[in-house]
């Protein structure tokens, strides 16, 4: 029973991660119906710039909260600007070509921080400790890493965030026009250009928050960390609805705890089939994702 | 090639046969150049590149069908190259140690390409029926779940890879294997079907409108690339040697969709010279080894930007060149309004002309009789239209299309259908399930739909049923539904047989003397329902009888035949008062000896 719990724990942790990615790509995919296929690596990038801010500082010798918090910070800016930047060169010229364009795109410019963070940062993975050592919370035969609880902490408070942005802003009501109807709420007079920038940025930040976390969690960092959490919190995104921010939420938590479940009860290396095997199962039975609408093409 | 073969059933098999020897021929020089060039070892480098292209073109020309041609988001190729090479390498790795023929080579690599198609169907069937990006991330996810299954797999060598695999493949094989990709890719998509895949990449919903099954034909393109996808992965585990998992990672399939980006979506040859300068690029780059892939995404990302089309459009490369006369250029077409278009048919039987120099036309919703004494030829024109002779000389053209090389049944589908003079019903079925066989051919249902019941089978089966009670209706059968045929009065089979016949959906029908062995007062009534049956269902209808006064009423146009030869042609009363008609009918005699009475309109035959 105290192990279930352990993977529940564990499981909770690594979702909250999911779930923070997978907010960039469901948000993204929300306005612009594009698999952001960067999102995974703009991840990468806000640990990498962690790593460079902690190393840079001396933190990753002396972790301190305030530390932690700057290096947040800095990372949060970093991959802000990087998201900004990504979508008006690489994919708002091509706002008007077929789908399939932006998706080439979008592989490439993974691709690009991919491969252009190899070159810099070298192929190897390297410790990343931002966050002062801690013992965590032991409840009876379960621990509670100290990770795991500033993860817990962070990200249900971005979630909130988001949920009050999102829903309680003039800015995120016009990002859920442009996403019910981009060509109608720029009649209303929403301006798309900035709701899509806004996006980007919003998506990125939250990501570059995640990659500090996942980094910590695990804690190295190397440039292709992105490509697995990227692909499993779009999948994420997809069992929740994509284009459904909170959905994004749910499916980011079910999917991790799936995973530890698997991981802990099988066999570690099938760890990665079970997020593609949720995806498959949820396209057989309820494509539209969990928290999903069904959408009728008007004809 | 029609003259060389004329009439010969076997002329559209040898046909086809022939537009594949530029292919067959091909082999032999690829094996030529094998050896000259390929196995010199100063030029081993360059033929590792070329056969690395080889495989290139077969993976980047498959997968355009689904990319380019159906406009599918398709990115885990290699994952399906996986399926199909690691299932070939095992195979393989467990055959004769000697395969002197190279046939257990061939049957490992259809086993591969056969796994990989089934593969692809399994991936296919659930996700392609959602519209968007649902399959980018299913085949990514596809890909991702192969690399799992064999890295945990010992029977495939796990994380290690399989080694040594016997190698059989060379410049010959693997080229073979890309010619035969282009040409079976491009004679799909100069077919109907390549129009059915173009169809669902422009508009769905237009598609389905126009009866195009759009799952359907994602599902077969996507099978028929995967099954390709197969091939390329078992030539390339067998011409390497051996196989790892980490050649079918997600960078491998990214590089076959960027092939078939670049070399511009649903081009060809815009795929094989991408595949090509896609698979030397790297080597290339090798200077600057650590920005290789750096510079490779930037190059994309530009040429996005730059030319979103790709290098070809959806053109060929041929088509860059406009003083190249196109083939298939428009060209004038007479434009004709019959159904059945008759012109100069002659049929002889060894000496005997049955049928001479036979010409007729017959519009939409015409009535036409075909009359003549007996052994005129009356029924032979019929098997003449029903292509059950071809004609010894002449053309049949039925809706527009020539009917010659074609079968009964492929005439049946043009909207001909006949009864016979001799009754021809399926004599131990019931009358209910004679006029269903009369829907076979508008139905659509698979024979695995049938048996797992499927919706379109169900929905079909009640179709069929309905149609047929109505039909027999009609005909004034419905209480003989389920009566066996044969038990049926002689004029119910007969109507029966018409029944059958309208099932079918004709747009012209066929009537072999219906009112043969019926009396006079039922001749008269079926007349009329041949009138009333033209009138409902809109077809034309040519009709063979014996009785002159009879189809004077009901026929708007006479033809009369005698010893094969058109002797007359017209409106009914032009017929009756026409001499040689009479002569024919009354004979020459007494022709003669009426020759007044016949002049004044007084004798009629």
């Amino acid at each position: 029973m105290a192990e279930l719990f352990q993977h529940i724990i564990n499981g909770i942790s690594v979702g909250a991660i999911y779930a923070l990615i997978a907010l960039g790509y469901t948000m993204v995919y929300g306005v612009l119906k594009l698999i952001n296929f960067a999102h995974g690596d703009v991840f990468m990038v806000g640990a990498m710039v962690g790593w460079y801010v902690a190393r840079w500082t001396g933190e990753s010798q002396s972790p301190s909260i305030g530390g932690a918090l700057l290096i947040a910070l800095a990372a949060m800016l970093v991959c802000g600007t990087l998201g900004f930047v990504i979508e008006r060169l690489a994919y708002r010229p091509l706002r008007n070509s077929p789908r399939l364009n932006s998706l080439i795109t979008a592989i490439g410019v993974s691709f690009f921080l991919e491969y252009g963070g190899q070159y810099l940062f070298g192929p190897n993975p390297r410790l990343f400790s931002v966050l002062p050592r801690q013992a965590g919370l032991h409840v009876g035969p379960v621990s509670l890493g100290y990770v795991d609880v500033v993860t817990l902490v962070v990200s249900v408070a971005l979630m909130i965030a988001l949920q009050r942005i999102v829903y309680h802003t003039k800015i995120g009501t016009a990002m859920r026009a442009v996403s019910f109807n981009s060509n109608v709420a720029a009649l209303m007079g929403v301006n798309i250009d900035l709701v899509i920038s806004f996006t980007f940025v919003l998506g990125s930040v939250l990501a570059a928050v995640a990659g500090i976390l996942y980094a910590s969690k695990y804690p190295t960092v190397q440039p292709l960390m992105g490509l697995m959490p990227g692909l499993k919190a779009f999948v994420a995104a997809v069992l929740g609805g994509i284009g459904n921010v909170p959905g994004a939420m749910l499916g980011g938590l079910v999917l991790g705890l799936a995973e530890q479940i698997v991981s802990g009860y099988v066999s570690s290396t099938w760890r990665d089939a079970v997020a593609f095997g949720i995806l498959i199962l949820v396209l057989l039975v309820r494509p539209t994702g969990l928290l999903g609408r069904g959408e009728a093409e008007k004809v | 090639m029609a003259g060389l073969f004329g009439g010969s059933a076997l002329a559209p098999a040898r046909r086809a046969l022939l537009s594949w020897l530029p292919f067959v021929a091909a082999i032999p020089l690829l094996w030529v150049v094998q050896r000259t060039l390929a196995e010199q070892p100063d030029w081993e480098y360059a033929f590792q590149n070329i056969n690395h292209i080889g495989i290139a073109i077969i993976l980047a020309v498959s997968l355009n069908l689904v990319n380019g041609l159906t406009g599918q988001f398709s990115i885990g190729h290699a994952g399906f190259m996986a399926v199909g090479g690691y299932v070939s390498a095992v195979l393989l790795m467990r055959g004769p140690a000697q395969d002197p023929y190279r046939l257990f080579f061939i049957a490992s690599i259809a086993a591969g390409a056969g796994a990989a198609a089934l593969a692809g169907w399994l991936v296919g069937k659930p996700s392609l029926r959602l519209r968007g990006d649902y399959l980018a991330i299913v085949t990514l996810g596809f890909g991702e779940i192969i690399r799992v299954i064999i890295e945990n797999t010992p029977l495939f060598g796990r994380a290690i890879g399989l080694s040594p695999i016997p190698r059989y493949a060379d410049f010959t094989w693997i080229y073979t294997a890309a010619i035969a990709t282009i040409l079976v890719s491009k004679r799909l998509r100069d077919s109907t079907h390549g129009r059915a895949f173009l169809s669902v990449r422009e508009d769905e919903v237009a598609a389905e409108a126009m009866g195009v099954d759009t799952t359907g034909y994602k599902v077969r393109a996507f099978v028929i690339s995967a099954g390709m996808a197969g091939v390329a992965g078992a030539l390339s585990g067998s011409f390497e040697g051996n196989l790892s998992p980490q050649s079918f990672t997600f960078v491998r399939s990214f590089e076959v969709v960027a092939m078939v980006v670049l070399g511009g979506m649903g081009s060809i040859t815009g795929s094989t010279i991408a595949a090509a300068v896609l698979t030397l690029l790297p080597e290339y780059l090798r200077a600057v080894a650590n920005l290789r892939m750096v510079i490779y995404s930037v190059a994309l990302i530009v040429l996005m930007l730059v030319r979103p089309r790709g290098l070809f459009g959806t053109r060929e490369a041929w088509e860059l060149f406009p003083w190249r006369k196109r083939r298939g250029a428009p060209r004038a077409v007479e434009l004709t309004e019959a159904l059945i278009d008759v012109r100069h048919a002659t049929i002889r039987f060894g000496g005997l002309t049955a049928v001479a120099d036979f010409s007729l036309q017959v519009k939409p919703r015409e009535l036409v009789a075909l009359i003549g004494p007996n052994g005129a030829g009356k029924t032979t024109v019929f098997n003449l239209l029903t292509g059950v002779y071809p004609p010894t000389e002449g053309v049949i053209l039925v809706a527009g299309r020539d009917t010659r090389g074609l079968s009964p049944h492929d005439i049946a589908h043009l909207g001909l259908a006949r009864t016979f003079q001799n009754i021809r019903l399926f004599r131990e079925l019931s009358a209910f399930d004679n006029v269903r066989l009369g829907c076979h051919h508008l139905t659509r249902e698979s024979m695995g739909a049938a048996v797992r019941h499927g919706q379109l089978s169900l929905v079909e089966e009640e179709w069929v049923a309905k149609r047929s009670d109505e039909l027999l209706s009609i005909m004034g059968l419905l209480h003989r539904r389920d009566e066996i045929a044969k038990n049926l009065p002689y004029g119910e089979q007969r109507r029966l047989e018409i029944a059958r016949a309208l099932a079918t959906g004709p747009k012209a029908l066929l009537l072999d003397e219906p009112a043969a062995g019926t009396n006079q007062k039922e001749k008269t009534e079926l007349m009329q329902l041949i009138r009333g049956i033209r009138d409902r269902f809109g077809v034309a209808i040519v009709l063979i009888e014996h009785d002159m006064k009879l189809v004077m009423g009901v026929s708007e146009r006479i033809l009369v035949l005698d010893h094969g030869v058109t002797i007359a042609q017209g409106l009914p009363r032009e017929i009756q008062t026409n001499p040689r008609v009479i002569e024919a009918y009354l004979g020459e005699k007494y022709a003669r000896e009426h020759a007044g009475q016949i002049a004044a309109g007084q004798v009629q035959p």
